[in-house]
């Protein structure tokens, strides 16, 4: 896309996050071919969308769409794909004896489905998904931290054969390492969007006879919210253009670190007012620390990759000019 | 030249010359022998052509991009033929004769500044003046025959090594601040200078305090206009944040990758690996992106001053894993190799201090990117 399209592009996507919500919301994506956007361009369609849900702390299905689209099923844009337990990268399928075990998390979209697609990983190593009907599953509708993003967690041993259709091999990592990007942006959208809401209260509140931006404790807060997010935003176009899960999933670690950085300074701007349930913060702090855990954590994958690291004893050379 | 064809033609005589261009002193040099390899690898690059691209054929460049620049400071860093920090001030000097000198003398003198025939010093700080650099005092008077320069620098990194030094003198009244600043170009033979190297705490004679008592400057070596300085020293800051630290970021790798290799694993929390391994590879990734962006012409402003905050706290970062993973080289060692990790420790303090310390950054971030108006 030129700047022209990208800017129609990215209109196009705005007003639809703020005429819908939901299963219209998905609708209004299709209608406006996002899901033609994710197969030509995908770094485009995954970096403008997940940055303004995560701006307008809106929930859609596009994660699900990201993932299957990334693990190769063709699904029609129809399906709701299983994600790992909280906190974890494997696949929340695992075959065996006959059976899949299953333990996971999913969407919102799953309110609106009768079927989950669920990838599992069998006892050679490989990955094949599996259609599985809803009403095999125990369900618990998740409330939590962020009630909004609509998660529910699943659980349940099927036998294979008439109650999971097999839908094919599936390329489990590629699809962690996008969907990982797509949350990157989802997080750096949640971490402008409190950065703007900080910042625009430091212009208007006034204490001791001076807007408070302009203290420099408040200001040093901000700008350190800034360098959080630019780099974020920074590591996850490279990851991109890299193109591999180690780099997918420090750029998806990095984000939730700085959001969450960004999150602290700009709750302590914000104080008292920000601290109310009227004011929109919460909702994006709520939204940051549950999407910080999906696919992994930032505290567990960046351990994970320190321990890589001490293990491999070298530092792999990214990023050439 | 393309930088892909650039770094394959690049590497491939980097491997063919290895012997020549090997350092001759084991580990942590003295200054004069690290000054001595960095005027060999200089001389020898130059003439082989390779730092002469990215550079206008105007001052005897090759021309072509910025890019070719700075992956050639990278590679010399990674194969630890130079020292990144002294190596790269030519990329913030050669610019301000580019864009400030008369054609003339900019053809005449960058050559030399490349090529490592010469070193040149940036006399900007005084003892009254590091932050606020707009007040500084070291005066220059307009006389028949031209400046006479009185005052002092300090802090002047390599001025014992320097022929010439980019300065920075009030011509304005004494409160005129940013009004009243001009930029000369002195050569540091000239009567009336005296250098008095300053022993830094990492043990080296890095950086000088610079005495001029009546020195004359001839007018033809001003740069800029006149009492415009203050936009010489602005116009060159996203220099400062560009090339220059693409390489510290190279320097940082090598020695992050070097600690991997020599620490005990057990000494080091993996997930503080793991944060400063993204720090540093977020770094990267944004200097890169600074880097193409010089390369297509744009040019740089203040968000520059995110690429400085982001290798400052990197840099440190990275030799605080140093100073707990390799603790007894850093503490009581006193091999080569432990002096070597423990200088670099101590030099790594300065990383938020030198070239606008972190909080000035921060005050730049705060007014320029997030627009938040005056901060009084
Ligand atoms: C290794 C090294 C090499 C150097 N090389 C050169 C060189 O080659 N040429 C040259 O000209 N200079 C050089 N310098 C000097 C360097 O530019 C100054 O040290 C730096 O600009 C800070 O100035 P200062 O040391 O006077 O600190 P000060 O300005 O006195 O600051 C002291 C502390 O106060 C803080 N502070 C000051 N003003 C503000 C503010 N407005 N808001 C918030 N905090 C503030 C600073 O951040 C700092 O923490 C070098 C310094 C080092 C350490």
């Amino acid at each position: 896309m030129d700047a022209a399209d990208l800017e129609l592009f990215e209109r196009s996507l705005r007003h639809a996050l703020a005429d819908h919500e939901g299963p219209g919301l998905d609708e209004a994506l299709e209608a406006l071919g996002w899901r033609d956007a994710l197969s030509i361009e995908p770094q485009t369609a995954v970096a403008v969308l997940f940055e303004l849900l995560g701006a307008e702390n809106a929930t859609s299905s596009a994660l699900d769409q990201v993932l299957t689209a990334a693990a190769g099923l063709d699904d029609e844009g129809a399906a709701c794909l299983l994600l790992p337990p909280l906190g974890r990268t494997d696949p929340p399928g695992q075959l065996q004896d006959g059976a899949c075990v299953i333990r996971g998390l999913a969407g919102s979209s799953l309110h609106h489905r009768d079927a989950v697609v669920v990838v599992a990983r069998d006892a050679s190593g490989g990955c094949v998904a599996l259609n599985v009907a809803k009403a095999e599953l125990e369900v618990r509708p998740i409330e939590g931290l962020d009630p909004a993003l609509g998660l529910s967690e699943l659980s349940g041993t099927i036998p294979l054969g008439s109650h999971a259709s097999e839908l094919g091999a599936a390329d489990w990592s590629a699809a962690v390492a996008q969907g990982s990007l797509a949350l990157g942006h989802e997080l750096v959208g949640a971490g402008r969007a409190m950065l703007e809401l900080a910042r625009s209260h430091a212009l208007e509140r006034v204490q001791f006879g001076r807007p408070i931006g302009s203290f420099q404790a408040v200001r040093h807060r901000l700008s350190d919210s800034l360098v959080a997010i630019e780099a974020a935003d920074g590591l996850l176009a490279a990851a991109w253009e890299d193109g591999t899960p180690l780099t997918a999933s420090m750029a998806k670690a990095f984000a939730g670190r700085s959001a969450r950085t960004a999150a602290g300074h700009c709750q302590q701007v914000l104080a008292g007012m920000g601290f109310t349930a009227e004011h929109p913060y919460h909702r994006y702090l709520r939204r940051v620390m549950v999407l910080d855990q999906l696919l992994g954590a930032s505290s567990s994958l960046t351990r994970q990759l320190g321990e890589d690291l001490l293990g491999d004893r070298r530092l792999p050379s990214l990023f050439p000019l | 030249m393309e930088i892909d064809a650039f770094r394959a033609a690049l590497d491939e005589w980097l491997d063919e010359h290895e012997a020549a261009l090997a350092p001759s002193h084991a580990g942590l040099g003295t200054l004069d022998e690290e000054m001595a390899q960095l005027a060999k690898v200089r001389r020898l690059v130059y003439d082989a052509g390779w730092s002469r691209y990215g550079w206008p054929e105007r001052v005897g460049g090759l021309g072509g991009s910025g890019l070719l620049r700075a992956y050639l400071g990278e590679v010399l860093t990674a194969r630890d033929l130079i020292e990144a920090g002294i190596y790269s001030m030519p990329e913030v000097l050669a610019p301000t004769m580019i864009d400030f000198a008369s054609e003339a003398l900019a053809a005449e003198m960058v050559p030399k500044l490349l090529r490592g025939d010469e070193v040149w010093c940036q006399g900007f700080s005084e003892p009254g003046t590091g932050s606020n650099l707009a007040a500084l005092s070291c005066r220059a008077v307009a006389t028949d025959e031209g400046w006479r320069v009185s005052g002092q620098k300090v802090w002047t990194s390599l001025a014992q090594y320097s022929a010439r030094c980019v300065l920075l003198t009030r011509t304005g009244d004494a409160d005129s601040a940013h009004r009243g600043i001009t930029a000369l170009f002195v050569d540091m033979d000239s009567a009336g200078i005296s250098v008095r190297p300053l022993e830094t705490m990492h043990g080296l004679e890095e950086f000088s305090e610079v005495f001029f008592d009546d020195v004359l400057v001839p007018f033809d070596r001003t740069l800029g206009e006149r009492d415009r300085g203050w936009s010489i020293a602005m116009d060159l800051l996203p220099y400062e944040r560009s090339t220059s630290l693409w390489h510290r970021g190279a320097f940082l790798h090598r020695r992050f990758g070097q600690l991997l290799s020599t620490v005990d694993p057990e000494a080091l929390d993996p997930r503080r690996v793991g944060e400063v391994a993204q720090l540093l590879y977020a770094f990267r990734a944004r200097s890169r992106a600074t880097q193409r962006r010089l390369a297509m012409g744009e040019t740089l402003g203040s968000e520059t001053s995110i690429d400085k905050l982001l290798v400052s706290t990197a840099e440190q970062a990275v030799f605080d894993l140093v100073a707990e993973g390799l603790a007894s080289a850093v503490t009581i060692g006193d091999d080569a190799q432990s002096r070597r990790w423990r200088a670099e420790f101590l030099y790594s303090r300065a990383s938020t201090i030198y070239g606008g310390t972190i909080e000035i950054q921060r005050n730049i971030v705060a007014r320029r990117l997030l627009e938040l108006g005056s901060d009084r």
